[in-house]
């Protein structure tokens, strides 16, 4: 065993010791050692991935030498290292970028306690992508609720307690249905590991027994994670909590949080039920449904906005509906394009939602569109980072996005009939919609500002625009690693089961 | 050399950018030499190196940046070349009188790398790259102002442009996925040949109103009219030359090197494709009739010779393809001119509305002599240029066999008649109908903008005698001879 | 020799033109010159005889070309010889004006476009003259200027594109469907498609003609020429009434006899349609000239009746009828121009345009009214004027074609029409010679010699073709004897 395979492990454990120490620190330092952790588990796992790659495989982890199934496991492979890389790096520059807002947004005494939430956000993000076993994974999943409608409270205003209390109780809810669909598991096979649960269920399958019982449980899974997603028809509590916490959190827990849950769904698909039993179901069909009404219903919430973290937020609906429906589509090289594009719009979205705040700085502290005219030239990175932001979500060439949905459009024409027909038609839409307001926000913040403006003096933060000009040059050269992007999901998903 | 070619507007921009704020002169000087070097060196590569396909950058197997030069290539990028330096001189002048010079320049410079980018784009996927690229780096240049009307026509050329590109993505990427490649191929990609019919007959037709919203077909014209609010020299290159041209040269490269005529011809999406287009051509000339902005019946007067090419192309004959080339070389000439002559006016009278046009003869002598004698030419009267086109057109046009050829022959000569009563008129009261009583200065343009005018002209009546070349070399390219 | 001929014909009227268009200096005595040198080129190409002689190639089987045949050199010297009287008549006419070279120019380029189109060999080549003919004219059209002017002459070429449009539609699908490239006599149609000719070519002819049935005032296109007539200046009025609508004729003349031939359309719906139409317009000019007052107005309307006499015979398809409709076209453009350029006499020193206004105006301009009278007479085709001989003629040849219903339809109508000019030029010849107890007008004066003299010899003329007319006769029968 080498020292380099305990990455996992080591990061999961900084995360839960720094989330644990940092309460008793005062506020620099607990700041600066939630971003230390941060970066150390970001470069522990770059060191992690190229061994992965070398690796071509995964292996098991036993954690306190305890054998399953009385102790908990990890698993790790290279999909599951590509996608901690990923949201790590996207965590850290996060945090590093919003932290001057946050200081001015968040009282200073609870400041603190927000590096704690964002420590154990981590924590659970890393648990959920290498966790081997449901009931760690559960155990999670209520971890990363309640630190993110802890990270949600932070910034105390009207707004933000009540979004989070509706987040709160929509949360609970997809963890009460979560654990439903556990306990139906275990009941039905016994076990909580994944692996074991997997053969059962596999010999069930062959068998042609308790076909219902699982359609019911991929059932209750889908729609849990769904409402933790924020998919629609459960996507009231997205817009005002990404809308109204601070821009760190809105960045975390679009781009992390949502994340970590959506990439526990595929993992229980995989891992748990057994990807043939899975699409050979039909409670997958519910997952392209609500996946492609969300994209379109996502960006014609958008486009209703008046305010610019909310129409982001929107965004976010639609792209996450993006997700589920390839997944829904059921192949393989849908998975793979849904991969791709949550590596992607993981940092293109934080990006998005870490620009929106230095401009509106730059126009008064004000998020209406109408005050937002001439921001651009105000404050010139951020503008630059979310047009790029901007043009990766509509898909322009070179950008990210692009890529995406050239992975989305040939995964959907390996589809069947309507599928295809329908997802080609959705995406055809959707992008056309994401066009009308992403450009229409780019144009106006380079417009000329509405008459009687007056130019507030504004702070400019260094550390802010240094984080958003490397944001932006990773989004810039996405594009160019697409190809082995792609090729390194591909493999890790054949690794994944 | 071509790769020379497309980085000199790039790295010309890019100095603009920085540099040009320190003076008009840096500024204009950069830019001109940058037009001049990257005509050079376009006209070079033209000359020196046909045939070579150079790759720029390989995304995957299958999706790959590549350019080369091969006869439909060389006439658009010959076009462009020969067009963008005495727009460029054109604009010198005309943004004497507007502000924000250097963001303009500056995009002008890029608009002109990814339009030869374009032209030379060697399989579909660079295609599309660039051609979503060509209209990022345009919508500013639309935008320019950012008044409000400026902002709204930005917004509509956007959401149609961004909106349609995504019906041409789909298109593109079934190829990617029925065929290995995507590169141009005379004649249709082989592999696509074999591939479900039905199918490949659905996603010709998204992609020609995918690329041909550039192009401007019923009903995905709106934009132009209302770009129109753009300063001129926008309007003229990017609009009646350039975006436009990019539109109609996608959707030969899209019928006639990846589909395939054997595949279409014949089948209900070339009727389909005919039929939108020979709509268009009616629609569009019933509409500039009724128009009183003058840029704006240009407008609608360009939509209509668009969709002449469009339905020259749909022929899916080689005699079709030609017909509609030729046709995009002329009056990318003259529409060129027309706007030009409008800006002209506009700038130095401060007129925009046809009627404003009476008797301006006596103020601006030369630009209503090149605006009336570019009329002439449009209405298609032998043995000018357009009527060579023109009669290319209604040959292939009965020589196709197909019903939709002959309606198309009507359409086309009752359009011709639309022209003459939209833009002959204007002309011709300009020259005959007597102004107020006192005595007008003469205001004609200065020497940037007359350049353009003479050079023009000069070419318009050198290509009378020349067309028959042009024709020939047409006939070449499309595999005729 | 012949081919220096084809160039310097239409060359001279050419570079007059552009020499009137830039000049500051306005002398009479050039274009008297010019007008004379034209004449006598044209007279020399004549001489030559038949001849062909191609220009330039655009592309291939766009080849514009030259030819000299019967038909054409008889259209040509008609033009040219009443395009000299005309332009005498101008000399005088515009003296009073500051410059009248503009005039002049466009006046030596509609001369250029008319020998250029009588000389064409090819379809293609009759086009783009028919089209520099309406590019050349209309600015005479609009000469003074003034709003009516302008929108007269709008008019006039919008009207006139469209109907090049449509002529070009049967252009493309002749030219496409013909053996020969050159007019050929009798015409050169693919022999398949003349035993059973398919819609396309019907319909393709039937709008050909109308569409250069526009220039001749074909009903439905007839619309321009009672506004763009009268509004032009007299002499513009004059060669557009009697020169300019004949190359109308010419254009139909050459697109049945020398391109299709008769027989694709002998008995036909179209040859039906095309006599039902000639023979609405020939009642409709008629009766519609009854109600003008103005007096050019009023010779337009008789103009557009007229012209359709000639077109009627044309469509007959046999020789009589033919024969008929030749004659017609140059006495009546030798009549007609003699008429309009009288009424602008009347108009200019006579001092009134209407004709209520004229009683009694013979007494102050004696010539003027005399020629008006005899060329007048002539129109309504009283023998032994040249009209009333080429009217029997044609009343004889719709009889002998046979065609059912018109050949007694036709010389009823043409009967009905002679009535009727009758009622409008009687009164104004009769009221100016003889008014009665009525006010005789006092402002009226004589009228310049250097006008009487060309309206004068052209009602001479009128009435000479009428007592001899043996030369011409035989031309006319040359010509038509390669035809039937």
């Amino acid at each position: 065993m080498q020292l380099v395979q305990n990455v996992p492990f080591f990061s999961i454990m900084l995360s839960m010791v720094s989330a644990i120490v940092t309460p008793v620190l005062p506020r620099r330092a607990a700041k600066w050692l939630s971003v230390g952790m941060v970066s150390v588990v970001v470069c522990l796992h770059i060191w992690f991935l190229p061994f992965m790659v070398s690796l071509g495989g995964s292996y098991t982890y036993m954690m306190g030498h305890f054998p399953a199934p009385w102790g908990n496991e990890l698993r790790a492979g290279l999909l599951e290292a590509l996608i901690a890389l990923a949201l790590s790096i996207v965590m850290l520059l996060s945090q590093l970028s919003g932290m001057n807002k946050l200081q001015r947004q968040i009282d200073p005494p609870k400041q603190g306690l927000f590096y704690v939430m964002c420590n154990l956000v981590m924590a659970g993000m890393l648990t959920l992508t290498y966790t081997n076993d449901l009931f760690t994974a559960y155990v999670f999943i209520e971890i990363l609720a309640l630190s993110s409608c802890a990270l949600m409270m932070a910034r105390q205003v009207g707004h933000t307690m009540v979004a989070s209390m509706r987040y709160m109780i929509l949360s609970l809810l997809g963890s009460g249905l979560i654990l439903i669909a556990i306990a139906l598991t275990y009941n039905l096979t016994g076990h909580l590991l994944m692996e074991n649960i997997r053969a059962v269920i596999a010999q069930y399958a062959a068998d042609g027994e308790y076909a219902l019982p699982i359609s019911v449980i991929i059932g209750l899974f889908i729609a849990g994670i769904a409402i933790k997603c924020g998919i629609f028809p459960f996507h009231m509590w997205l817009p005002d909590a990404y809308g109204y916490s601070t821009s760190a959190a809105s960045a975390v827990l679009s781009s992390v949080v949502s994340k970590a849950y959506f990439f526990l769904l595929v993992k229980i698909f995989y891992r748990v039920i057994g990807i043939n039993v899975v699409m050979s179901d039909m409670a997958l069909n519910l997952m392209l449904v609500l996946g492609v009404l969300s994209m379109i219903l996502g960006s014609i919430g958008a486009i209703r906005c008046l305010d610019i973290r909310r129409m982001v937020a929107y965004s976010s609906v639609s792209q996450m509906g993006y997700l589920f429906a390839w997944v829904g589509l059921g192949s393989t090289v849908g998975v793979a394009a849904a991969m791709f594009h949550l590596v992607v719009h993981a940092l293109c979205k934080s990006m998005l939602f870490l620009s929106v705040s230095p401009l509106c700085d730059a126009s008064g502290d004000s998020k209406r569109f109408v005050d937002l005219r001439g921001a651009g030239y105000r404050y010139v990175i951020p503008g630059i980072a979310f047009t790029l932001g901007s043009l990766s979500m509509v898909g322009i060439p070179i950008l990210g996005g692009f890529f995406s949905k050239i992975f989305f459009a040939e995964a959907a024409i390996s589809g069947a009939g309507w599928v295809r027909i329908t997802l080609l038609a959705a995406l055809a839409l959707s992008t056309l919609l994401n066009a009308l307001y992403f450009m229409h926000t780019v144009l106006g913040l380079y417009r000329r500002p509405k008459k009687g403006f007056v130019r507030q003096p504004f702070i400019k933060s260094r550390l802010t625009a240094v984080t958003l000009s490397v944001f932006g040059f990773i989004n810039l050269t996405i594009g160019f690693f697409a190809k082995d992007i792609i090729n390194l999901i591909t493999t890790g998903i054949q690794n994944f089961a | 050399m071509l790769l020379i070619a497309f980085c000199v507007p790039i790295v010309g921009s890019a100095l603009i950018f920085t540099w040009g704020r320190k003076g008009k002169r840096i500024r204009r000087w950069i830019a001109i030499l940058s037009t001049l070097a990257t005509s050079v060196f376009v006209c070079l590569a033209l000359f020196l190196e046909p045939g070579r396909s150079y790759v720029l950058l390989e995304f995957t197997s299958r999706m790959t940046i590549a350019f080369t030069l091969d006869g439909m290539g060389k006439v658009f990028a010959g076009l462009i070349a020969f067009l963008w330096p005495l727009a460029m001189l054109y604009a010198f002048e005309y943004m004497e009188h507007e502000t924000g010079e250097n963001t303009f320049f500056g995009q002008y410079l890029l608009s002109y790398s990814m339009t030869l980018l374009i032209a030379s784009s060697e399989n579909l996927f660079s295609l599309y790259f660039f051609f979503e690229l060509l209209t990022l780096s345009t919508v500013f240049l639309v935008a320019h102002g950012f008044s409000h009307r400026s902002m709204y026509a930005a917004r509509k050329y956007l959401y149609y442009t961004l909106g349609a590109a995504s019906l041409g993505f789909l298109s593109m990427i079934s190829v990617l996925v029925y065929s290995d490649t995507t590169t141009f191929v005379l004649g249709g990609i082989p592999a696509l040949q074999q591939a479900p019919h039905t199918m490949m007959l659905l996603l010709f037709v998204l992609g020609f109103f995918g690329f041909g919203v550039k192009a401007a077909v019923f009903p995905l014209h709106g934009w132009l009219p209302t770009a129109s609010v753009a300063p001129t020299p926008v309007t003229s290159l990017l609009h009646a030359v350039a975006v436009v041209n990019a539109g109609v040269f996608s959707v030969a490269r899209l019928a006639y090197y990846v589909y395939g005529p054997t595949l279409i011809s014949g089948t209900w999406a070339q009727t389909l494709c005919i039929s939108m287009a020979s709509f268009t051509i009616l629609f569009a000339s019933v509409k500039a009739v009724h128009e009183q902005h003058l840029k704006r019946r240009l407008a609608y007067s360009t939509i209509s010779n668009l969709s002449y090419m469009l339905f020259g192309l749909m022929l899916l004959t080689p005699l079709g393809l030609k017909a509609g080339l030729m046709h995009m070389i002329f009056h990318s000439l003259i529409k060129l001119t027309l706007f030009s002559c409008a800006g002209a006016i506009m700038v130095q009278t401060g007129r925009e509305y046809v009627q404003e046009l009476r008797g301006l003869r006596r103020q601006m002598p030369i630009v209503m002599t090149v605006f009336a004698f570019c009329a002439v030419e449009l209405v298609g009267i032998p043995p000018f240029i357009i009527f060579q086109s023109k009669w290319a057109l209604v040959t292939a046009a009965f020589g196709s066999g197909h019903v939709m050829g002959v309606i198309g022959v009507v359409v086309l000569l009752i359009s011709a008649g639309f022209t003459a009563a939209y833009l002959l008129k204007p002309a011709v009261t300009a020259f005959a109908l007597p102004i107020e009583k006192k005595p007008e200065e003469k205001r004609d343009p200065g020497w940037q903008m007359l350049t353009l005018f003479f050079v023009m002209t000069a070419a318009m009546l050198a290509l009378i005698l020349l067309g028959k070349p042009i024709a020939d070399y047409l006939s070449q390219v499309v595999g005729l001879q | 020799m012949q081919s220096i001929l084809f160039i310097l014909v239409p060359a001279i009227p050419l570079g007059l033109g552009v020499w009137f268009l830039f000049t500051r200096r306005f002398r009479a005595a050039e274009v008297m010159a010019g007008l004379v040198l034209s004449f006598a080129a044209m007279i020399a190409l004549a001489v030559t005889g038949d001849g062909m002689q191609t220009l330039f190639t655009v592309a291939p089987g766009v080849t514009f070309v030259f030819r000299s045949d019967g038909a054409g050199r008889l259209f040509a010297l008609l033009f040219s010889g009443v395009f000299m009287a005309a332009g005498f008549y101008a000399l005088t006419y515009f003296k009073h004006e500051i410059n009248p070279a503009r005039f002049f120019a466009f006046y030596f380029f509609s001369l250029f476009a008319l020998e250029s189109l009588c000389m064409a060999g090819s379809l293609l080549t009759m086009y783009l003259c028919f089209e520099t003919l309406t590019l050349c004219s209309f600015p005479m059209v609009l000469y003074d200027r003034s709003r009516e002017a302008v929108a007269a002459g709008i008019k006039y070429l919008l009207y006139s594109i469209a109907g090049a449009m449509m002529g070009l539609f049967g252009v493309i699908y002749l030219t496409l469907h013909t053996t020969s490239s050159t007019f050929v006599a009798g015409g050169s149609l693919e022999a398949e498609l003349l035993g059973n000719p398919p819609a396309l070519l019907l319909i393709a002819l039937f709008v050909c003609i109308i569409g250069f049935g526009t220039k001749a005032g074909l009903f439905p296109m007839h619309g321009w020429l009672p506004t763009a007539h009268p509004i032009a200046p007299t002499p513009a009025s004059a060669v557009l009434s009697g020169v300019i609508v004949n190359a109308g004729v010419l254009c139909i003349f050459r697109v049945i006899y020398f391109a299709a031939g008769t027989e694709a359309l002998r008995g036909t719906w179209v040859q039906t349609a095309l006599l039902s139409l000639s023979l609405l317009t020939v009642l409709i000019g008629s009766a519609q000239a009854l109600r003008q007052k103005h007096i050019k107005r009023r010779l337009a309307y008789s103009t557009v009746s007229q012209i359709s006499y000639i077109l009627f015979g044309l469509f007959l398809l046999e020789s009589t009828a033919a024969e008929g409709a030749l004659l017609h076209t140059v006495f009546h453009s030798v009549m007609k121009t003699s008429l309009f350029l009288c009424a602008g006499a009347l108009i200019m020193y006579g001092g009134t345009a209407d004709v209520d206004e004229m009683r009694g105006i013979g007494k102050k301009m004696p010539v003027t009214m005399w020629s008006f009278a005899i060329a007048g007479v002539g129109l309504v085709g009283i023998p032994p004027m040249s009209g009333f001989l080429s009217k029997w003629v044609l009343a004889q040849g719709a009889v002998q074609s046979g065609m059912p219903v018109f050949y007694w339809l036709g010389p009823v109508v043409l009967l009905v029409s002679a009535l009727l000019t009758a009622g409008y030029i009687a009164p104004v010849v009769l009221g100016a010679f003889f008014p009665g107890e009525q006010e005789i007008s006092t402002r009226a004066k004589r009228a310049p010699v250097g006008m009487l003299a060309p309206l004068g010899v052209l009602a001479a003329l009128s009435l000479l073709f009428g007592l001899y007319s043996v030369p011409l006769r035989n031309a006319i029968d040359t010509v038509l004897n390669t035809l039937f």
